[in-house]
């Protein structure tokens, strides 16, 4: 075995490991934080009980529309953020190293570049289909709705299908030295998504919550899964490259046995 | 009997639970699924490399 393969296979053990303790942290250690929120008066009869556990600040009591009246509620969805946020981080890494192999390739023109840089796309897709899903998850638990056409989410879904359209733009050139010049320049021209989407929320107002409405105390199970979610991007990255590389392998083995 | 405030908490954290169980289900059946099935195929091929080297290696023998 390669040594970068058994490096890969260490760092996904240890990837779901830190994954794994993350997920009994977000359960056993971190906090059920809350936010305020407002229901309307009527139905404040039927939440005496949340209000003396959890009482709203006065300032939010003061500021409460005419009808309603403020609440911090318990926030237990939030709990989908110590997965949710390292997926969304590492597919934000990879699809930069993506880039960065993409931009690689177009000045030094040697085809593993193009390699790695389709592997790590790959990467990417698999990443960002799963921050879709626990987004879309927990903007049904918090929200309500299963979408929501506010800046975060809107950019990372523009990222999607951008990443999409890499695929479907390899697979539709047949020459390979021009398959690779345009996937380059594409993945390269996608990626300009990544830093808008992750500075979206700062330069624009969002409902999407920030990283500072973490409490300090969660942020211990959320840097292990931070950790280990980008050792596990890393090891599929490895592995992925592993396996292309036995396969040319294989290819060239068969040509000199039929030579 | 349950406290009154916890047994609204219950409520609340029963709505939200599916949830948060199928979000990190999802991932990590995904994830895990994902590293198998590659670490599967690349220990496939490398036996077949293997064999394949074995055959080149006799071959050469052979002719020479």
């Amino acid at each position: 075995m390669k040594t970068s393969l058994k490096w890969a296979v260490v760092l996904a053990v240890l990837g779901g490991v830190l994954t794994t303790l993350a997920f009994l942290g977000a359960f056993y250690y971190a906090r059920v934080q809350t936010f305020s929120t407002t229901v309307p008066v009527a139905r404040e009869i039927a939440l005496p009980a949340v209000k003396a556990g959890f009482p709203a600040p006065p300032e939010s009591q003061a500021s409460a529309p005419a009808g309603t009246v403020a609440v911090r509620r318990p926030w237990f969805s939030q709990k989908i953020f110590f997965f949710h946020v390292p997926i969304a981080v590492a597919s934000l890494l990879v699809f930069t190293i993506a880039a960065i192999f993409s931009v690689l390739f177009l000045v030094k023109r040697k085809k593993s570049y193009d390699t790695r840089s389709r592997i790590a796309m790959e990467a990417t897709l698999i990443f960002i289909v799963g921050t879709m899903i626990s987004g879309d998850l927990w903007t049904r638990a918090s929200w309500g709705v299963w979408w929501e056409w506010e800046p975060r989410l809107t950019t990372y879904a523009i990222m999607t299908l951008l990443v999409i359209a890499y695929f479907v733009l390899r697979n539709s050139v047949e020459d390979e030295e021009r398959r690779a010049t345009y996937a380059a320049v594409f993945s390269i021209f996608a990626w300009i998504d990544a830093p808008i989407t992750f500075m979206i929320t700062r330069i624009m107002p969002s409902q999407h919550p920030a990283l500072a409405a973490m409490e300090t105390s969660n942020l211990i199970p959320f840097m292990v899964g931070m950790a280990g979610m980008c050792m596990l991007g890393f090891a599929i990255y490895e592995l992925r490259f592993n396996e292309e590389h036995l396969r040319e392998r294989l290819a060239a083995l068969k040509d000199d046995l039929e030579g | 009997m349950v406290d009154a405030t916890n047994s609204l908490l219950y409520q609340l954290v029963l709505k939200d639970a599916p949830y948060v169980i199928a979000a990190y289900a999802v991932l990590w059946l995904a994830l895990a699924g994902y590293v198998t099935v590659t670490l599967r195929r690349l220990m496939k091929l490398d036996k077949e490399v293997k064999l394949l080297e074995d055959a080149v290696a006799a071959k050469t023998e052979a002719q020479d």
